[in-house]
């Protein structure tokens, strides 16, 4: 889901790092104060973090973090809609100003855009149906755990030595969740929301965490060579952090709070 | 503007590629065998004189002919679990395929059978061959001859297709591709040289069929020309 890299990532970026035909701008901090406006790259397509109410307003828990960051600015507040595999291009192409879109810290991800602190977690595990005895990785044993191609939890289970399961790659979140929900698979690798939602649509397949992944830090992705811009988002977290309203957001949608250092 | 362009990247990970390059000729030569025979029999029962075959066989191809190829991936993938029955992804793509190609083998097999003179058949008849001699050497196998290229090109474009079981979590060639080009950011790259795989299946597929047409239709082995 959100880690997702497709098609369209890489080939921007390969493509669009490289072609350095757009000279660079003053500061687009100063760009954005200017304009009274800050564009936010949000994939609204993303329960709970980011989806459409019943009137069709973006509402979520990333949106209410952009909305938070704009009300404290003072700038109007403009969301580009984005899918996983967009986000980052969104930001080096000068569509957007900044990635709110639960956006993982990674290192890969690090060489092309800066991070923020970070704004909140996201935590992956290995969801099985309810009634299946799974505690620790040799349980899975000649089991198939089901994830999203490229994601983060696909990259870390592909990786890890000396496993018994077998992973089936999809190619994106809704699929993997069908495979959950019409019975392919009896496990998946990803993120606690998804994993609650597939019992939601299926209540005689009820999938609950067993196996946690990764706990991966969320943070807003920034255009590199943007110190300026970056050094007033770490502020801006910091205060939103040590205030308690970025934990208040993130268990309004996701029912849970962030880690302890993170309370407030 | 320049692109730089970084092969070695992509190309160390060559044993999952070749992996991916096998498991898609093996989708296209299970799905290419049996698609041949069901869709050879569905031209053979659309002139069936039972109505009931015939529609069948027309409902069938019709069906298939005009839907998407992932649409009837994804119906026989999820459709299937949810009746109950679970089969690996492998298992779900090949008869995916075969089910798909056996419907535009159909087709191309009529046009085969249509193509076959009345007067060859009633000189058959006149040499007093018995009826399975008649549709074995007067038609099945002419009709074959007559249709060969296009059944040809019909396979190989089978063989793309397949790239779309990917999404069903079958790791053939192209879902190798989109693996390795979410964990490197090389895109180009990747498919550039995904692309080049794909060229080089085909051309080992066409040389396949080549090869077969000289051992299935004696005329091509000893003159060497076209019916």
């Amino acid at each position: 889901m959100t880690n997702k890299t497709l098609l369209g990532t890489a080939a921007a970026l390969c493509g669009l790092i490289m072609i350095a035909a757009t000279p660079a701008s003053a500061d687009l901090l100063d760009d954005i104060m200017k304009a009274k406006k800050i564009r936010v790259s949000t994939d609204l397509a993303i329960p709970p973090d980011g989806m459409m109410d019943a009137n069709m307003k973006p509402t979520g828990s990333d949106v209410e973090v952009a909305q938070l960051l704009a009300k404290d600015w003072g700038l109007e507040l403009e969301f580009i809609q984005t899918t996983g595999a967009t986000r980052i291009p969104n930001v080096m192409t000068g569509k957007a100003d900044v990635i709110i879109s639960t956006l993982s810290v990674t290192p890969d991800r690090a060489k092309v855009i800066d991070f923020s602190k970070r704004y909140a977690t996201l935590e992956s595990d290995v969801g099985c149906l309810k009634s299946m005895n799974v505690k620790d990785w040799p349980d899975l044993k000649g089991k198939t755990v089901g994830v999203t191609r490229g994601t983060t939890q696909d990259t870390t289970l592909t990786n890890m030595k000396d496993k018994e399961f077998n992973i089936a790659r999809y190619e994106d979140d809704a699929t993997d969740v069908t495979a959950a929900v019409s019975g392919q698979i009896d496990c998946i690798g990803t993120s606690l929301p998804i994993i609650a939602q597939i019992g939601k649509k299926n209540p005689e397949r009820i999938f609950e965490a067993k196996i946690p992944i990764t706990t991966f830090d969320l943070a807003i992705g920034v255009k590199k060579g943007e110190p300026k811009l970056l050094e007033k988002l770490n502020a801006w977290v910091d205060q939103n952090v040590k205030n308690g309203k970025l934990n208040a957001i993130y268990k309004k949608f996701h029912g849970v709070e962030l880690p302890p250092d993170m309370r407030g | 503007m320049s692109i730089q362009l970084d092969f070695p990247a992509v190309l160390e990970r060559w044993p999952s590629l070749l992996g991916g390059a096998v498991l898609t000729l093996e989708l296209a030569c299970f799905a290419t065998v049996l698609g041949a025979l069901i869709g050879t029999l569905a031209a053979i029962g659309r002139g069936s004189r039972s109505p009931l075959i015939a529609g069948a066989c027309k409902i069938y191809v019709e069906a298939i002919r005009n839907t998407p190829l992932l649409v009837q991936i994804f119906l026989v993938y999820f459709g299937l679990a949810s009746l109950g029955l679970k089969l690996s992804a492998f298992t779900v793509a090949v008869a995916a395929l075969t089910i798909n190609v056996g419907a535009y083998t159909a087709e191309i097999m009529r046009a085969g059978f249509e193509a076959i003179p009345r007067g060859q058949i009633e000189a058959a008849e006149g040499l007093a061959l018995s009826r399975l001699q008649i549709y074995w050497h007067i038609i099945l196998l002419p009709a074959i001859e007559k249709v060969y290229p296009a059944l040809t090109s019909q396979f190989v474009l089978l063989m793309l297709a397949s790239s779309v079981c990917s999404q069903i979590s079958a790791e053939e060639l192209t879902a190798v591709a989109n693996y390795i080009q979410s964990d490197t950011y090389r895109a180009f790259e990747t498919y550039i040289i995904v692309a080049v795989l794909y060229v080089i299946l085909s051309l080992v597929m066409r040389a396949g069929f080549w090869g077969l047409g000289l051992v299935l239709f004696p005329r091509r082995r000893r003159l060497g020309t076209p019916l």
